[in-house]
C-alpha cells in the first residue's frame, strides 16, 4: 500500500471517528443544557417569568441583533456588557442591599466586614442552591431575591428603553435610543437575561460548578474556576507540546528526501486557454473588492461608536446603529472571502481538466446574481429588524437571527445554502474529467474536490436549529458553521489550492504534493474536528465538553509551530525560476497566510485557547485581537492571494504595477500589525487584569470601558486602520486599473 | 478623553511643524534635483508623520465636538488641506517642468500657513480675519 492510500484511509478514519465523538457529544450537551423553567416564581407565589417570557425574550434580543450588542454567556460584542455577568452582578448586589436594610437598616456598602462577609455567605449558599424542581418546572426563589430581580428587570427596561436618565449609558454601551420597541417585549427579554444569568450561577444537580462551569468569575456569588478548567488546561499544554514534538521528529525523519524539482523554462500557465466561464468569474474579484471596501468603513464606524454615539458630527446612529455595523462587519469579513474563493473555484475547475461544460457561463453568473441578492436582501432583512420595524413573526426567517456569523435571516441561509450547493456543483462538473483521469494529479484533484463538496454541504449545520431551540444547542451548531466549516474545511481548500497551484507551475511533483496535502490535512483534522468545543466551554455544556475542547483545540497549534518550514518552502518556490517573478505578489501573500497563521492562530489564538485563560478572557478585546489577526490575516490574505493569482490568467498579458501592489501588502500587513499590538492588546491586557482583580463584570463595565485609557486606546486604532485602508484601497485602485487600462488600451 | 485634551493638541501641533518642514525639506531637495526627495525612508517618515496627525485631529474634533462641514473653520481646514496635498504631490513628483515644481512649492508652503492661521484663529478666513473686524470664534471646551 503506497503513501498516498494509507493517509486517505487515515484520513477517513479520522473524520468517521472524530464526528462520531462530535455527534455523540452533541447529545450529551442536549440532555445536560442548563433546564428552561416552565414558570419562576417566588416564594410568596408571584409569577416572575413563565417559560413563554423567556422564548419571547430570546426572540426579541435576537431581533435587535442579540450576539451584535453585547454578549449572552461571553459570546459576542464587546463595547456592551456580557448580559448574563452585568445581570448575575447586580442581582446579587442588589439582593445584599436588601438584605442589609432588612436586617441592619442601611446600605450593604456601611456594613462592617464581619456583617458583610455573613451577608456574602447567605447570598452564595441561596444564589447556588438549584431550585429548578424537574417534576413540575418551576424555580421557586425568595422573596427577597424576587425583589432584587424585579429591581434588575427595572432597571434593564428603562436602558433598553428611552428613559433620560439612562441616555449616556446608552451612549457607552452603543445602544440606540429605544432599542427594544414596546414595554411587553423589554419585560419578556429581561426573563432571558435572568435565565442565562440563573443558569450561571446555580449548581448542576449534585454537583459544586454551575451549569456554564462557574464562568463568569464573580467571586461575589462564588463563581470561581473549578478544578475541571485548572486540570485541562495543564493537560492541553501537555498535549500540545508532545504533538509538536511527534510533528518535528516526523518532519526530520521523512520530509525533504526527495529530489529537488527542474521548473519549467517558462510559465507553464501561460499557455492557459481561458474558457468563458472562467473570464466571467471577473466580476466576483470586483465584488469582493467592493465588500472588502465596505467591511473597512463599517468596521471603522463600529469602533467609533465606542467613543461617541455619532460618526464625527454626522448622526448616523440613528439609522446605522452599532449592532448593525457590527453586523454587517463580521458578515462582510466572511462573505468577501468566501466569495473570493467561490471566484477561485470557479476560475481553476475549467483550468485542471481543460473542459468547459455546457451552460458553465450561464451557471457562473446566476450564482453571482444569487449571491448579491443575497447580501442586499439579508442586509435590508437586518437594517428592518434592528430598527425593530420587521416584528418578530418574520425575524427569524427574514430578518436578524443574532447568532455572530450566522446571523442572517433562515431564509436567506437556505438560499445561501442553495447557492453553496449550485457552486459546489458548478465546480464538480468541470472538475469531473479531471477526477475520472487516473493520472497523477488524480489524488491532489481529489482532495481539492472533496474541500469544495465540505464547503459546500458543512454550511447546513447553520440550519439545524430552529427558533426557539435551546441556547446551547444553537451554539452547538453554530459553531459547526464557524469553527468546522470556517476553520476546518477552508483550512483544508487553501492548503490544497496553494499546493495545487504549485504542481501547476511544475515547482512540485504533483505525488509529493498530494502526500503532503494529506498529511496537513490530517493534522489540522485531528485537532479541528473536536477542537470545535474549545468555543463550547460555558456555553451550558458537561465537563466532557471542557476536557475534550481543551485536549484537542492545543493540537490545532501543533502544526502552526512548524509553519515556518512551509512559509520557507513556499519562499524557496517564488524563488526557483526567474518567472515566478509573474507570481510575486500571490505568494508574498501566501507568506503573509503563514506569518499570521502562527501570530494570529497560533500566539494570539493560543492565548485565549485553554479553559483557564479563556475562563478570564472570553468576550475581552483579547478575542478580537485573536479575530482579526487570524481571519484577515489568515483567510483575508489568502482570499487576496487568491484572487491575485486568478487576475494573472485573466489578464496574462498585462504588466502589473508593482508599487501598488508593493504598496497594497505592507500597508494590509503593518496596518494589521499596529492594529492588534496599538489597541486590541493593550486594551484586553488591561482588561483582563480588571477582570481577575475585581470580576468578569467589571471588566466589562461602563465603569471601566468608559475610562479615559480605555478611550485613548480605542483612538490607538486609527493609525493603524487608516494604513489598513489605505492598503485596501490600494489593491482596488490596482484591480481597476487593469480593466480600465484595457479599455482605454 | 477630555483629561487628555492639551497633550493631544499639543501633540496635534507638533505634528503639523514636523510634517510642514519635512515637506519644505523635501521640496527643497526635490527643486535642487536630489533624488534623495523621494527617498524611501523620507517617504515612510511622511506617511508617519501624517497618520499620526491624523489621529490627533479626529481625537480632537471628537473631545471638542466640532467637527469638518458643521463648523467653517473646519471645513475650510479640510478642504484646504486637500488642496495642499495635490500641491505637495506636484512639488514633490508630478510637476514637469522646474518652475513648475517651484510654482506648486510656494503654493502649497501658502496654502500651509494659510490652513495654520486659520486653525489658530478658528476662523475660515484664516489670517484675513484681521482685516474684517470679528473676533476669532472661542473653541467651545464642552468635552
Amino acid at each position: 500500500m503506497d503513501t498516498t492510500r494509507r493517509l486517505w484511509i487515515g484520513l477517513g478514519l479520522l473524520l468517521a471517528v472524530a464526528f462520531a465523538i462530535l455527534l455523540a457529544m452533541g447529545r450529551d450537551l442536549y440532555l445536560k443544557a442548563p433546564p428552561m423553567p416552565e414558570r419562576v416564581v417566588s416564594s410568596s407565589g408571584q409569577v416572575l417569568y413563565t417559560r413563554a417570557d423567556i422564548e419571547l425574550g430570546r426572540r426579541v434580543w435576537q431581533s435587535i441583533g442579540g450576539q451584535q450588542l453585547g454578549s449572552v454567556w461571553g459570546h459576542g460584542a464587546l463595547v456592551a456588557p456580557d448580559w448574563s455577568a452585568d445581570w448575575l452582578h447586580r442581582e446579587a448586589t442588589a439582593l445584599l442591599d436588601i438584605r442589609a436594610q432588612r436586617d441592619f437598616a442601611t446600605d450593604y456598602a456601611h456594613l462592617s466586614p464581619a456583617q458583610q462577609a455573613n451577608l456574602d455567605s447567605q447570598l452564595r449558599t441561596e444564589m447556588r442552591r438549584n431550585q429548578y424542581r424537574s417534576d413540575s418546572g418551576v424555580i421557586e426563589v425568595s422573596a427577597d431575591r424576587a425583589q432584587a430581580i424585579n429591581a434588575v428587570a427595572a432597571h434593564y427596561q428603562e436602558l433598553f428603553g428611552t428613559d433620560p436618565a439612562l441616555q449616556a449609558l446608552r451612549v457607552t454601551y452603543a445602544m440606540r435610543e429605544g432599542t427594544v420597541d414596546t414595554a411587553e417585549h423589554r419585560h419578556a427579554m429581561t426573563g432571558f437575561f435572568f435565565w442565562t444569568a440563573w443558569a450561571a450561577v446555580t449548581e448542576r444537580p449534585g454537583g459544586k460548578q454551575s451549569y456554564t462551569s462557574n464562568w463568569p468569575y464573580d467571586p461575589l456569588v462564588g463563581n470561581t474556576p473549578t478544578s475541571s478548567t485548572f486540570l485541562w488546561t495543564v493537560f492541553s499544554v501537555l498535549f500540545m507540546i508532545a504533538g509538536i514534538g511527534l510533528l518535528a521528529w516526523h518532519y526530520a525523519a521523512y520530509h525533504r528526501k526527495e529530489l529537488p524539482v527542474t521548473p519549467p523554462p517558462a510559465d507553464p500557465l501561460l499557455g492557459l486557454k481561458l474558457t468563458p466561464s472562467m473570464q466571467a468569474t471577473a466580476k466576483y474579484f470586483w465584488i469582493v473588492l467592493a465588500l472588502f471596501l465596505t467591511q473597512i468603513l463599517l468596521g471603522a464606524v463600529t469602533a467609533h461608536y465606542q467613543v461617541e454615539r455619532d460618526f464625527y458630527g454626522f448622526a448616523i446612529s440613528r439609522f446605522l446603529p452599532y449592532s448593525l455595523t457590527r453586523t454587517w462587519h463580521t458578515e462582510l469579513a466572511v462573505l468577501w472571502i468566501a466569495t473570493a474563493w467561490l471566484g477561485t473555484g470557479l476560475y481553476i475547475a475549467p483550468a485542471i481538466s481543460g473542459h468547459e461544460p455546457r451552460f458553465q457561463r450561464l451557471g457562473v453568473n446566476v450564482l453571482f446574481v444569487c449571491l448579491l441578492v443575497i447580501v442586499v436582501g439579508a442586509f435590508a432583512g437586518q437594517w428592518a429588524a434592528v430598527m425593530q420595524k420587521l416584528g418578530l413573526d418574520y425575524n427569524f426567517w427574514f430578518g436578524h437571527q443574532g447568532w455572530e456569523y450566522t446571523d442572517l435571516g433562515r431564509f436567506w441561509q437556505w438560499f445561501l445554502f442553495v447557492g453553496l450547493l449550485l457552486w459546489l456543483t458548478l465546480v464538480g462538473r468541470a472538475l469531473w474529467p479531471a477526477l475520472r483521469r487516473k493520472d497523477d494529479m488524480a489524488s491532489i484533484v481529489g482532495l481539492l474536490f472533496l474541500s469544495t463538496v465540505a464547503i459546500g454541504l458543512l454550511y447546513g449545520a447553520g440550519l439545524m436549529w430552529g427558533e426557539n431551540s435551546h441556547l446551547s444547542v444553537v451554539e452547538y451548531w453554530r459553531w459547526w458553521v464557524v469553527h468546522l466549516w470556517v476553520e476546518g474545511f477552508f483550512e483544508v481548500f487553501a492548503v490544497a489550492v496553494i499546493s495545487f497551484i504549485f504542481v501547476k507551475l511544475g515547482l512540485v511533483r504533483a505525488a509529493s504534493a498530494t502526500a503532503n496535502v494529506l498529511f496537513a490535512t490530517v493534522v489540522f483534522m485531528a485537532g479541528g474536528v473536536l477542537g470545535t468545543f474549545h468555543h463550547l466551554y460555558w456555553a451550558g455544556t458537561p465537563t466532557s465538553v471542557l476536557a475534550l475542547g481543551a485536549s484537542f483545540s492545543a493540537l490545532e497549534v501543533v502544526p502552526l509551530a512548524l509553519i515556518g518550514l512551509e512559509a520557507h518552502e513556499t519562499w524557496t518556490h517564488s524563488r526557483a525560476t526567474p518567472w515566478m517573478e509573474r507570481y510575486r505578489w500571490p505568494v508574498m501573500f501566501f507568506l503573509a497566510v503563514s506569518f499570521w497563521n502562527l501570530v494570529g492562530a497560533g500566539l494570539f489564538g493560543f492565548l485565549i485557547n485553554t479553559p483557564m485563560a479563556l475562563y478570564y478572557m472570553q468576550g475581552l478585546n483579547l478575542t478580537p485581537l485573536h479575530g482579526h489577526t487570524a481571519l484577515f490575516g489568515v483567510y483575508g490574505m489568502l482570499g487576496i492571494g487568491l484572487m491575485l493569482f486568478c487576475l494573472r490568467g485573466l489578464k496574462p498579458a498585462l504588466p502589473w504595477n508593482q508599487e501598488l501592489l508593493r504598496g497594497s501588502f505592507w500597508a494590509l500587513n503593518i496596518g494589521l500589525a499596529l492594529m492588534a499590538l496599538l489597541a486590541l492588546l493593550p486594551m484586553g491586557v488591561l482588561q483582563l487584569q480588571a477582570a481577575l482583580e475585581h470580576g468578569y463584570w467589571y471588566a466589562r463595565s461602563a465603569d471601566f470601558m468608559g475610562r479615559d485609557l480605555m478611550h485613548l486606546l480605542v483612538w490607538m486604532r486609527v493609525p493603524g486602520d487608516t494604513i489598513f485602508a489605505v492598503g485596501a484601497l490600494l489593491l482596488s485602485w490596482f484591480v481597476l486599473r487593469l480593466w480600465v487600462r484595457r479599455a482605454h488600451g | 478623553m477630555a483629561e487628555y485634551y492639551l497633550q493631544i493638541r499639543l501633540a496635534h501641533v507638533i505634528l503639523v511643524c514636523c510634517s510642514g518642514a519635512l515637506f519644505a525639506a523635501r521640496g527643497l531637495l526635490a527643486i535642487a534635483g536630489a533624488a534623495v526627495a523621494n527617498h524611501a525612508a523620507l517617504r515612510w517618515l511622511s506617511y508617519t508623520i501624517d497618520t499620526c496627525l491624523l489621529t490627533a485631529a479626529l481625537m480632537l474634533v471628537t473631545i471638542l465636538q466640532q467637527y469638518p462641514f458643521v463648523q467653517p473653520w473646519l471645513t475650510a481646514k479640510v478642504l484646504l488641506l486637500a488642496v495642499y496635498i495635490v500641491l505637495g504631490v506636484y512639488a514633490l513628483r508630478r510637476a514637469r517642468t522646474r518652475q513648475a515644481r517651484i510654482a506648486a512649492y510656494v503654493a502649497a508652503l501658502l496654502v500651509y500657513l494659510f490652513i495654520a492661521s486659520v486653525a489658530w484663529r478658528h476662523d475660515p478666513r484664516g489670517i484675513f480675519a484681521a482685516y474684517g473686524g470679528r473676533q476669532p470664534v472661542p473653541v467651545a471646551r464642552s468635552a
